[in-house]
């Protein structure tokens, strides 16, 4: 079992949930952070302080973004279990499903 | 890997290949979202397959604190008992039933405090136990106030102006009550966790675990130095046996013993000293090395850290000599019969 | 009259020429006679004692023994508080204590006769170690004068003996130290006496033999001492007339006996219960007066598959205990009552794990460390009430020392059925004082054995089978025993409140209220057999007791009745839960006195449960009650 990160954090990358995992396991791609299903100890502290609200609890994930679960999945297909984010650094890609996104109408970034 | 552990060979093994999910309990977890017990506890749970013991034979024996939940969560037997008296109980059920695979799960208060008599009998007598001292170097459950292995002026609900007392080394304190494997480990680190869970689980007698454990309630970042990206290279020496003791950026530090004094000291490896770095022996008889290497840490800022295994040498199991005993008084004097013993040695018998 | 042959020859000792001469002294019939030895703790006064007792007891005699040692291990020799002494009662009848005043003192030195003489009647007979009274040992106990020559002893038969010098005259072939020599001197008083009350003396030089294999000659010098003591008194003048105690055929029933004390017996108890169980038996515990000898008894029976620990400290012995319970044990710990304190949070922890478990107090006078070697029974608000919350346990209590391996063998029949620990209450009197006993048949013991638990035994809603930890048996009340090994029942248990059935943690208001009720009714509903009383002429008073008080009471009562006074008695061995009929029993009575060694304990508790006026007769000497005090006590509640 683990957290899953859904769509509300593409392209906004706040980041408050790292500061929070005792364990590094939130790692972060191109547009999105992603939690890594394995690593993660389900201890709930990241859940809380998202701004947009898009961490759950994979059994919570809402039927919309269900999708989101693969993702989390397959960003480490390549990585593996590196053991803490830290050393990893930011990764320069993203799963196809968040690869895919149109971005936000009102995202200043775009 | 359960057919070669030779300290394991009385346990029951599993029927069936385990996963991590038939460990977890139908117990919510209720540790603050955070908490470094989480960590232990999947590590654990994800460790325990690897054994392929028969789940009905493992216990968890706990004894009060936050650290002490830990047996509601795992789907083994457990008991939840009274503050620091966990090695007591679990030497009973180790001694009485060598067919049970037995875990201690205790923290700093209450394994250093109040239980700090129980814990180093049972280092003492080398029980069969493996102990997991999860140390976050405060009293999360009753919210806050100073353990046994905070650092000195440490300001807490019931040290208002700072503590007085300076804190043990669990490490130091261990070898000291003759334990016969000492290891020290990280919450975060799932990987080193791991292997140490291994070589306790590997070891015959009682294996003490010191888990470095963070409350981000109460004492959040007790263990940045030794998490932290930057600060972590200089501050933890990574030991494995047969390995140089070497830590730093590229290896540039090394332990070394002082010609003069006998005492092990940290320097910067050159190419003139780098031969007297010492390689680290986990199995050496005498304690004196192991124990000077945990006393490299800074007790109040926990600055060149030792991590891994200490010391894992073979010593005489209580548990297994005291059934030996039982079977030499059967050799020796036959089974007991309770007729004989009832009647003693000097009966009259009376007819009326 | 009986004659006793010459030694064997041992070549690597002096070959005992000594024979005991034939008896040509007249020979008088004495029904009982209380004997009390006395001396310096090192002279060997217990083992005097003892030797006396088995060849009492061997011959045939009803007897008790008290036991009174001071808690020092060698206390200064010479001093009062030094004194040991070991005071033997037997009787061609059957008797139920150890004499209230002895009828003969043997005092070794003039410590041992200052602090016994008070306690003898007017025409007792004293044997003094002449000796030993000289002028230094007689002022370091304030005789200013010696009261062998200045008229103080006039009331008393005193019988002057050498002691000291004859038995080193009588080793003087042993090539010994005058030290090792003098060290006999026991072993000459035991000698004479034995010929005085005509005691059989095979068994003791058959003891001495083996008890000093290793060491032929001081066996030798040991039996020649014997001897010498022996012919001494069929010699002498002094002893004009030797006693014969008829065996107490009337007192045993048909049957093996043997004599036992009441630790002791409680140790076989547990060995025969653990058998009867089909259990190990584990004991953790910890080294106190008057305790240990249980842990030394059995550490030696290993070949029963008896595991004992022992532990750090109190709280470890229990600890570990509970641990051997909840893995499928027998637990077993022992203490006194400054233990029993270290223990309580354990006890209750053991209270809510509802596991079976024996907490045996052997009762010594407190409060605090108080006297280790003396007696008392003021633990009893302790076992029922010293724990946090409401934590009801059982709690048991033998009579005599006999009665400890009966008291013992029920204790495990309630721990074990109930699923809950049990207290056993014995005292120092009853754990050293000793008695003859009938030896059970294997056959005759019951059977205690309780099935753990193999297998779900709950249906949810949706048909799961499940197992629930607190599921209990409607008639008991008792959860099941599930041990760790048992496939399929893992779960977890704790000192935390838990749910009713599931044992999961809960903190639910009605849930607690009904758990800490139906705590209570288990033990409430414990099956205890009714309270029997002697009442044979109808009696207005009662005089209700518990523990070892039974011996004193009985024979205050045995007094009262030959004096025409009618009293009832009864003794209770089960203090909770009580027998379901004592308040019916209490009620019969106008007054109901309750002596106890303690402020009024039991009857604190039968007042509060039964609004009787119950009155209480304490003493809290150390000392057991004498049959004497007590009757005089009892006839005034009679005459009220």
């Amino acid at each position: 079992m683990a957290y899953v990160i859904a769509e509300p954090c593409i392209d906004l990358k706040d980041k408050a949930c790292v500061e929070e995992c005792p364990v590094d396991c939130i790692y972060e791609g191109r547009r999105a952070l992603y939690i890594h299903p394995d690593e993660c100890v389900d201890c709930g502290a990241c859940e809380p302080v998202c701004p947009v609200e898009a961490v759950f609890y994979e059994d919570d994930v809402p039927p919309h973004w269900q999708p989101y679960r693969q993702a989390n999945v397959e960003f480490f297909d390549v990585l593996g279990s590196p053991g803490g984010a830290c050393a990893v650094g930011s990764v320069s890609a993203d799963p196809p499903l968040v690869a895919a996104h149109a971005g936000r109408a009102d995202d200043p970034n775009r | 890997m359960t057919e070669v552990i030779e300290a394991l060979s009385l346990v029951p093994k599993a029927e069936a290949k385990q996963s991590m999910k038939d460990f977890k309990s139908d117990q919510e977890v209720r540790w603050c979202p955070g908490c470094g017990d989480y960590a232990v506890l999947a590590a654990v749970q994800g460790f325990m397959p690897e054994l392929g013991l028969a789940k009905e034979n493992i216990v968890f024996v706990s004894g009060i604190g936050c650290s002490s939940r830990f047996p509601y969560y795992m789907n083994t037997y457990g008991m939840h008992s009274i503050h620091g008296r966990a090695p007591a109980i679990a030497t009973g059920l180790a001694s009485s039933r060598r067919d049970l695979s037995v875990w201690v799960v205790t923290g700093d208060g209450d394994a250093l405090s109040i239980g700090g008599n129980h814990l180093i009998h049972a280092l003492r007598r080398n029980v069969n136990l493996k102990i997991l001292l999860f140390n976050n170097r405060i009293y999360g459950l009753t919210k806050g106030q100073y353990s046994p292995t905070s650092e000195v002026g440490k300001i807490t609900k019931s040290t208002p102006m700072g503590s007085l007392d300076a804190p043990f080394n669990p490490v130091s304190l261990a070898i000291g009550a003759e334990a016969s494997f000492v290891a020290r480990t990280v919450d975060s680190d799932r990987k080193h966790l791991t292997s140490v869970l291994r070589a306790a689980a590997e070891h015959q007698g009682t294996a003490l675990i010191e888990i470095y454990q963070n409350c981000n309630i109460f004492n959040d970042g007790a263990f940045e130095v030794l998490k932290d990206k930057q600060q972590a290279e200089e501050a933890v020496i990574r030991l494995e046996h047969g390995q140089l003791i070497r830590f730093g950026a590229d290896g540039s530090k090394g332990v070394v013993r002082d010609q003069a004094t006998g005492d092990l000291k940290v320097i910067a490896v050159t190419d003139e000293n780098a031969s007297q770095i010492l390689i680290h022996d986990a199995h050496t008889t005498s304690p004196t090395t192991a124990f000077a290497l945990s006393r490299l840490a800074d007790p109040d800022t926990l600055h060149h850290t030792p991590i891994g295994v200490f010391r894992s040498v073979d010593r005489p199991v209580y548990d297994t000599q005291m059934s030996d005993q039982l079977e030499t008084a059967i050799e020796q004097k036959g089974k007991g019969d309770l007729a004989t013993l009832l009647a003693g040695n000097d009966t009259w018998t009376t007819g009326r | 009259m009986k004659t006793l042959t010459e030694g064997e020859d041992l070549s690597s000792a002096p070959a005992v020429t000594t024979t005991l001469t034939t008896r040509t002294t007249p020979v008088r019939q004495l029904d009982r006679v209380i004997i009390r030895f006395a001396g310096d703790s090192g002279d060997g006064m217990q083992l005097t004692g003892d030797r006396f007792t088995s060849e009492t007891a061997s011959f045939g005699n009803d007897l008790s023994t008290l036991p009174n040692f001071p808690a020092e291990i060698r206390a200064p020799a010479g001093t009062l508080p030094g004194v040991s002494s070991f005071q033997l009662h037997f009787a061609d009848h059957d008797i139920l204590t150890p004499g209230d005043a002895p009828n003969v003192l043997v005092a070794m030195n003039p410590a041992a006769l200052k602090a016994n003489v008070a306690d003898l009647p007017r025409g007792a007979e004293i044997i003094v170690n002449t000796d030993e009274f000289t002028k230094r040992p007689m002022a370091k106990v304030g005789y200013a004068t010696s009261p062998l020559e200045d008229g103080s002893l006039g009331a008393y038969h005193v019988h002057p003996v050498a002691l000291t010098s004859m038995t080193i005259e009588a080793l003087k072939d042993f090539g010994l130290s005058r030290k090792e020599a003098e060290r006999s001197k026991n072993m000459f008083a035991l000698g004479l006496l034995s010929w005085m009350y005509h005691r059989p003396t095979e068994g003791t030089e058959k003891f001495l033999r083996t008890k000093f294999a290793k060491k032929p000659q001081i066996a030798e010098a040991n039996v020649a001492a014997f001897r010498a003591g022996w012919n001494f008194g069929e010699t002498t003048e002094d002893f004009a007339v030797s006693y014969e105690v008829a065996p107490a055929t009337s007192a045993f029933p048909a049957g093996t006996y043997r004599n036992i004390s009441g630790n002791l017996a409680l140790s076989l108890g547990l060995i025969a219960a653990g058998r009867q169980a089909d259990l190990p038996l584990y004991l953790g515990s910890y080294p106190i007066t008057p305790a240990s000898d249980i842990l030394h008894e059995l550490s030696k029976h290993k070949n029963f598959g008896v595991r004992t620990f022992q532990a750090e400290d109190e709280i470890a012995g229990i600890g570990a205990a509970l641990g051997a319970a909840f893995g499928g044990s027998l637990g077993v710990t022992t203490t006194s009552g400054p233990g029993v304190a270290l223990k309580s949070e354990a006890i209750g922890l053991a209270v809510s794990l509802e596991l079976p478990l024996l907490i045996i107090d052997i009762q010594r006078g407190g409060p605090s460390t108080g006297l280790p070697t003396k007696t008392e029974q003021a633990d009893l608000l302790q076992a029922m009430y010293g724990r946090n919350g409401e934590a009801p346990v059982p709690v048991i209590a033998p009579r005599t020392p006999g009665d400890c391996f009966d008291a013992a063998i029920d204790a495990v029949r309630i721990a074990l059925a109930y699923r809950t620990p049990v207290f056993l209450l014995s005292d120092g009197y009853l754990a050293n004082g000793s008695e003859p006993w009938r030896v059970p048949e294997v056959d005759e013991l019951p059977d205690l054995r309780v099935q753990f638990a193999s297998g779900p035994n709950h249906e949810l809603a949706d048909g799961t089978e499940v197992f629930w930890p607190y599921k209990r048996d409607p008639k008991t009340l008792a959860r099941p025993w599930a041990v760790p090994g048992t496939p399929g029942l893992e779960h977890r248990i704790g000192g935390i409140e838990k749910q009713d059935g599931t044992g999961n943690i809960s903190y639910d208001p009605a849930n607690h209220d009904f758990m800490v009720r139906t705590r209570q009714a288990k033990i409430d509903n414990i099956e205890v057999p009714d309270l029997e009383v002697d009442d044979p002429h109808g009696a207005k008073t009662l005089v209700l007791g518990w523990g070892s008080t039974f011996g004193p009471i009985s024979a205050a009562v045995r007094r009262l009745r030959v004096e025409g006074k009618p009293i009832a008695q009864a003794h209770l061995r089960h203090l909770n839960p009580f027998p379901k009929n004592l308040g019916e029993v209490l009620k019969r009575y106008e007054h109901v006195v309750v002596p106890e060694m303690n402020l009024g304990q039991l009857a604190t508790l039968i007042r509060a449960k039964y609004l009787v006026d119950a009155i209480s007769y304490n003493q809290v000497n150390g000392m057991p009650f004498k049959a004497e005090q007590l009757a005089t006590a009892l006839k005034e509640a009679i005459d009220d």
